[in-house]
């Protein structure tokens, strides 16, 4: 009984922090609700007993994506957002459409009855090395692809927060032996004859060339 | 033939209540509750990080239906399934924001419907 108790307690603070998201105003305040809605969630994992799964969400979810949020929100400084949208019913219209989802889910769910819970060794389910014979075996080609796409998303991020996209900061003139010579033809062209007047960029510039002739 | 350690079906040595006590439809009534909060954020708010932690929340409720499930069926390949989503999920929140960041250096948005350069 009392770990129903505390399920509902869990579920409470989850779905507040779930209300607290789409609410709040300031975007900061978005990002903690949403922090309070992932702890919650990471004792449910535990409730289900997926101790390895727990410890992922609270340390790459509430640690290290929502402090991205953070940074990012503190970074930009406050949004406002004070206009309704465009659309003329689009603030009652969007709501109703959840709540049409929701009713779609719940019928879905009601529908149902479920069997008691598979008995399971809880010495072995769930624990880091339960999870990692199935991550390191079975489905070891999906997970040599997401270290993939993780490289793929570092590099891209890199390459996007760099500042490739702004014209004419003070920045770009010590950035320019660093960049490639894509990133040159981004720049307008005054800016591209400055560069390479600078003897840093026309080494940078000559260095490439050298770079590049061994390949083709 | 399923891995024996991934379905650790038999044996019981140890029955903590948890998920035992607890149905399996609540967590899914949580989860369904989540996504839809989830989906009302996206279409009502106008701020693009916020629409990003909207979705977010989509994504967390999709892994508490997979987690509940692994515990219903006994079977380890839900929380494998769990694990990646979240790495999904960080890849998208990581290209995301640094492409936020990086048309916030030109100008200010403050609503979705302004990033039109796409558009062509």
């Amino acid at each position: 009984m009392a770990i129903q108790i505390f399920f509902w307690f869990v579920a409470a603070l989850a779905i507040l922090g779930g209300v607290g998201v789409i609410t709040f105003r300031q975007p900061i305040k978005n990002v903690l609700s949403l922090v309070g809605t992932m702890l919650s969630l990471a004792l449910m994992f535990l409730l289900l007993s997926a101790q390895f799964v727990f410890v992922v969400q609270i340390i790459v979810y509430t640690g290290a994506v929502m402090v991205l949020f953070l940074f990012v929100v503190a970074l930009l400084g406050p949004a406002r957002e004070d206009r309704a949208g465009h659309l003329r019913f689009h603030w009652w219209l969007a709501p109703l459409a959840g709540l049409v989802f929701l009713a779609f889910v719940w019928s879905m769910l009601s529908g149902l009855t479920y069997h008691a819970a598979a008995p399971v060794n809880l010495n072995v389910f769930g624990t880091v090395a339960s999870i990692a014979v199935g991550l390191f075996g079975q489905y070891l080609f999906p997970f040599e692809l997401t270290s993939i796409l993780l490289l793929v998303a570092a590099v891209g991020a890199i390459y996007l927060s760099r500042g490739g996209y702004q014209q004419g900061s003070p920045d770009d003139d010590k950035q320019a032996e660093l960049d490639s010579p894509t990133t040159h033809s981004a720049l307008p062209a005054e800016d591209r004859e400055a560069e390479v007047s600078t003897p840093a960029a026309a080494a940078g510039a000559n260095r490439t060339d050298e770079k590049e002739e061994p390949g083709a | 033939m399923p891995d024996p350690v991934l379905l650790a079906g038999d044996a019981g040595v140890i029955q903590i209540g948890s998920a035992g006590s607890i149905p399996v439809s609540w967590f899914l009534v949580v989860s369904a509750i989540l996504f839809a909060l989830g989906t009302v954020g996206v279409l009502v708010r106008r701020n693009p990080i916020v629409i990003l932690i909207c979705i977010e929340l989509m994504l967390n409720a999709v892994n508490l239906t997979l987690v509940a499930f692994s515990r219903q069926l006994g079977n380890l390949e839900g929380q494998l399934f769990a694990l990646l989503v979240m790495v999904v999920a960080a890849a998208e929140a990581v290209i995301g924001l640094a492409i936020l960041v990086d048309i916030f250096r030109v100008r200010d948005v403050d609503d979705v419907d302004e990033l039109s350069e796409l558009r062509g």
